[in-house]
């Protein structure tokens, strides 16, 4: 992967953005505070733009940015974050003009968690972790570790259906091939294991993951599809779900937040990520996209000249849903 | 007068768990104005009728079990004690379900929190009170406190203003402090209605109006935010220093007692260093905070 | 006070021996995040994973979610039932320096002005046996305010890791007779001293993040109000909960009622000022923009702590910044604070 070229060619196309006032402001990544994490760089100062990064930890999707950021913007977008955009310009939440889409071929972003568990060493004791061609090598002291890259992904990568985005303005290398072309199945192993589970079972791990829910709604302020103002759990007149973080009412918004999405969702993964005490978030909300495709034949963010999923309506609509 | 001289504050209820209510019947319901409504309570328990005092400025969290709880001022004076008023303004769940209570209903009250007004400090001086639509709560507990112990205090001065005449509040207590020769009354609306023949202005400009002077004065202001960001300059402009003028604020409160975290302005808690402040205390967090 | 040690295949004995006394609660991670939890009576193999957790033992006191007091309604109108406030014994064991502080910060606020019965309860019967860290994060910066790896200051007992023992110094009565009731530790000589003194050396030299955090309380004053800057600093914030959830020493609670049928709770639970609704009123909201809910966040810590309290009300765990899910960072923030002159500029 190029990565070197690819962050030399969107640091020269960010400063011509901004030089040339075609956008107000630039939203990309930089590298974060810690090791082998980046961060989201949001700046409309020239001299920001040498921190720009590409590379195999920009896990960030920066979409969520768009709908509270005024002026034209010049976001950096992977696959995954390209068919958010996509989904908000549906919705007319973001308009074509106003953006300048510089999408990133992606062939996957390496899971942390994932890289420690086969290490066996944590983040901040790992010495190096690189791409090689077909596998990432982790050096920690005193040894080098392989792995094949399917081991180290992000679960949705390896279900990537749009490692390169479709809209863009620039793009910044090569179209990347999916690795979810052969590794679909891999990425719905967890799922399957909990639909493989008699009912009882589901929920009982369910009323246990949501028993440590906080409700700090990272996941629905890391999503780009949440981009209501005033959130439903907000609302005090009726109060549909007390604040109180009950296993019930987490349960509750949890799902009710997938059905408001649904149809913007693109399992980009970011929720599930973001979750502090590390819920299976993406359980639910990859099930609720397998259905979105299965019931109306529609996947999110593919086309933007086609009105969103809940904003139409089909005669030959499957009707199954109501019970 | 500075922060340790006013956010003194006397603990009544410390005893016990501070977060249980105590009951209270609601005895009358007085309609105000179309939002807003004043409720006399009592307590249930007896001995707590006899024992309970407060201070002038002090509020107190009122709830109905199993909807929520909001503070509100106490608006009557510690030194009439048939019963507690407060006035509730009609402004989301647990407001507008306080104003579907008939009398005899029970809610449940904490306190009374926060600190009061200053009495040592304020006696011997002029007092002008400026209050806007039911900011005249709060002033009310210490207006009459200061009528029933008149030769305390120097002048009185009341400029008190509402959007319309509809929206007076407490016009009983107008008329009464009105006809009060030591009092004098300046009341004014915003817009005026067909009925309306009083005044019509901005309570700030009003207050520049009356002028009051500033010398051996206090300043006692309360009312909607944008009232009294205005105010504060009017009553510089007209010669009060900031250590010369109170007031008392709202926020947003749950646990009344400094402790929930919410209400602050700086580092100041409304709840536990306030809901009286001077001026001098909050100018640095005013603009950006309030 | 005494000294002594135990080796660390002893630890199950140990804890046994004390769970006669005391409820047990070490780091676990059974539940799919590490906080602490009930010991199970038998596993230590939490030694070999444990940094630290993810859920603070601020949990343990100011739980996430905690009913007050319940009530119900008859013909004869409201009945409040007030809780039973017992004081459970808890030995909290392995805390780290920083969490044990945090409590300590907790408990000025906590015993301020009124007292709160629910968390005072809890930390009256509760006994803390600290663990010396040996392998601080990347994103621990406890040096910089004014503890260590090895701060004992807030603890009852402190353990320190020496090779195949654990070196036990007592630090209050508590932590003493925690000693003298156990018949598995033996006297520390001079030899498990030093090696304990080498592993509290090597973990302060691990302990790469700093912050200068001189006259930071007055340098936030004079910020206060440059827009610019907090405005540039808190784009890429989402308004999440998590580093004040996640926080040993952040506070705020919400408070909700739940009544059905005639019967209800009051409870409290942990809310935020990241939140857009946390001060909204009515009339309008003082906070609606998310830099001004950062800026309240950094100075409550930095400046309004301190200016109530004198000290700052952050213990540097970090945790705020591994967590975060856009890797926002508190020590990057104020290291970049512009100085007096720049801000006097802005105004």
């Amino acid at each position: 992967m190029k990565y070197g070229e690819m962050e030399q060619k969107l640091r020269r196309e960010a400063r011509a953005l901004l030089k040339e006032g075609r956008v107000d402001i630039i939203i990309g990544f930089e590298n974060g505070s810690l090791k082998f994490t980046t961060t989201p760089l949001i700046t409309s100062d020239e001299a920001d733009i040498d921190r720009l990064v590409i590379n195999p930890f920009i896990n960030n999707n920066l979409s969520v940015f768009l709908t509270e950021t005024k002026g034209r913007v010049g976001i950096v977008v992977k696959g995954c974050d390209s068919r958010s955009l996509v989904s908000l310009l549906q919705d007319n939440k973001v308009t074509r003009d106003d953006v300048v889409i510089l999408g990133i071929p992606c062939p996957g972003i390496i899971d942390l968690d994932k890289v420690e568990q086969l290490a066996g060493k944590e983040r901040d004791e790992i010495i190096d972790i690189s791409w090689a061609e077909a596998s990432v090598v982790v050096a920690v002291e005193g040894e080098r570790k392989e792995f094949p890259i399917q081991e180290v992904l992000y679960d949705n990568c390896l279900g990537c259906e749009l490692p390169t985005p479709k809209e863009y303005d620039i793009l910044l290398g090569e179209p990347a091939s999916s690795i979810g072309v052969d590794n679909q199945a891999d990425s719905l192993t967890k799922i399957k294991q909990l639909k493989d589970k008699p009912p009882e079972q589901r929920w009982s791990y369910w009323r246990n993951e949501f028993n440590r829910c906080l409700r700090c709604y990272a996941c629905r302020n890391i999503c780009p599809a949440c981009f209501c103002k005033r959130c439903f759990v907000e609302e005090s007149e009726p109060q549909w779900l007390l604040p109180v973080p009950k296993w019930q009412d987490n349960l509750i918004f949890q799902v009710t937040r997938n059905i408001h999405v649904v149809g913007r969702c693109t399992d980009c993964g970011e929720c599930e990520r973001a979750c502090p005490v590390n819920i299976p978030l993406r359980s639910l909300s990859r099930e609720m996209y397998q259905i979105a495709d299965e019931l109306f034949h529609y996947k999110a963010g593919m086309d933007k000249d086609i009105p969103p999923l809940m904003a139409t309506y089909e005669i030959t609509d499957s009707e199954d849903l109501v019970k | 007068m500075t922060t340790a001289d006013i956010s003194h504050h006397p603990k009544f209820m410390a005893k016990g768990n501070v977060y249980l209510p105590h009951l209270a019947v609601v005895e009358r319901i007085i309609d105000e104005t179309g939002d807003t409504k004043t409720f006399q309570l009592n307590f249930k328990d007896e001995k707590l009728r006899n024992d309970f005092t407060f201070e002038s400025g002090q509020f107190g969290m009122l709830s109905i079990l199993g909807i929520g709880e909001a503070p509100f001022c106490i608006s009557s004076s510690p030194t009439r004690r048939e019963h507690l008023e407060c006035s509730i303004r009609k402004v989301g769940r647990l407001t507008r379900a306080l104003h579907r209570l008939s009398e005899g209903a029970e809610i449940g009250f904490r306190g009374p929190y926060g600190n009061s007004f200053p009495l040592d400090l304020l006696e011997g001086k002029n007092l002008i009170f400026v209050g806007g639509g039911i900011g005249l709560a709060p002033l009310r507990s210490l207006i009459w406190n200061a009528i029933d112990n008149r030769d305390r205090y120097g002048n009185i001065d009341i400029v008190y203003g509402a959007r319309s005449p509809a929206d007076l509040c407490f016009t009983y207590d107008l008329e009464a402090w009105d006809k009060d020769k030591t009092v004098n009354v300046a009341t004014t609306v915003d817009a005026g209605d067909d009925s309306w023949t009083g005044r019509v202005g901005l309570v700030p400009v009003v207050l520049e109006e009356v002028e009051p002077p500033a010398k051996n004065s206090v300043a006692i202001v309360c009312g909607p935010p944008i009232m009294i960001r205005f105010t504060f300059p009017a009553l510089e402009r007209l010669g009060f220093t900031p250590e010369q003028i109170l007031t008392t604020l709202e926020k947003r409160m749950k646990c009344g007692i400094g402790k929930c975290g919410r209400c602050n302005i700086g580092n100041l808690y409304v709840c536990r260093d306030g809901p009286v402040f001077s001026y001098a205390q909050i100018k640095d967090f005013v603009s950006s905070e309030y | 006070m005494k000294k002594h040690k135990i080796k660390k295949r002893d630890l199950a004995k140990l804890l046994s021996e004390w769970s006669n006394e005391f409820t047990i609660l070490t780091p676990s991670r059974a539940e799919g995040a590490t906080k602490w939890t009930k010991w199970d009576g038998v596993d230590t193999t939490f030694l070999d994973w444990y940094r630290n957790t993810t859920v603070p033992p601020k949990a343990l006191f100011l739980p996430a979610m905690e009913e007050m007091f319940s009530f119900h309604r008859d013909k004869e109108g409201y009945h409040i039932e007030a809780p039973l406030l017992d004081t459970p014994k808890q030995l909290v064991f392995g805390i780290r320096p920083c969490d044990a502080r945090s409590l300590a910060l907790l408990d000025m606020t906590f015993r301020d002005a009124y007292e709160d019965p629910y968390y005072l309860a809890k930390r009256e019967g509760a006994v803390l046996v600290g663990l010396a860290c040996t392998r601080p994060y990347d994103s621990c910066f406890c040096t910089s305010l004014g503890s260590s790896p090895d701060d004992s200051s807030h603890v009852d007992l402190l353990l320190t890791d020496i090779g195949d023992e654990f070196l036990m110094e007592a630090i209050t009565d508590k932590g003493n007779k925690l000693l003298t009731s156990t018949s598995f530790t033996e006297t520390a000589g001079k030899a498990a001293e030093t090696r304990a003194k080498e592993s509290k050396e090597t973990a302060y030299r691990k302990v790469t993040r700093k912050i200068n955090v001189e006259g930071v309380k007055d340098r936030l004053l004079s910020c206060f109000d440059n827009k610019d800057y907090w405005e540039k600093v808190a784009l890429k914030c989402i308004s999440c909960g998590i580093c004040t959830f996640l926080c040993p020493t952040c506070y705020c609670f919400d408070i909700n009622d739940e009544f059905i049928k005639n019967h209800g709770e009051r409870f409290r639970n942990w809310d935020s000022c990241a939140f857009p609704l946390y001060t909204k009123m009515p009339v309008e909201n003082p906070r609606p923009e998310k830099w001004q809910r950062l800026r309240q966040k950094v100075c409550h810590k930095y400046e309004f702590y301190p200016m109530n309290f004198d000290v700052i009300g952050c213990t540097g765990c970090g945790r705020c910044i591994r967590l975060c899910p856009v890797n926002w960072d508190i020590t990057l923030a104020l290291t970049n604070l512009p100085a007096k002159a720049e801000c006097e500029q802005e105004k």
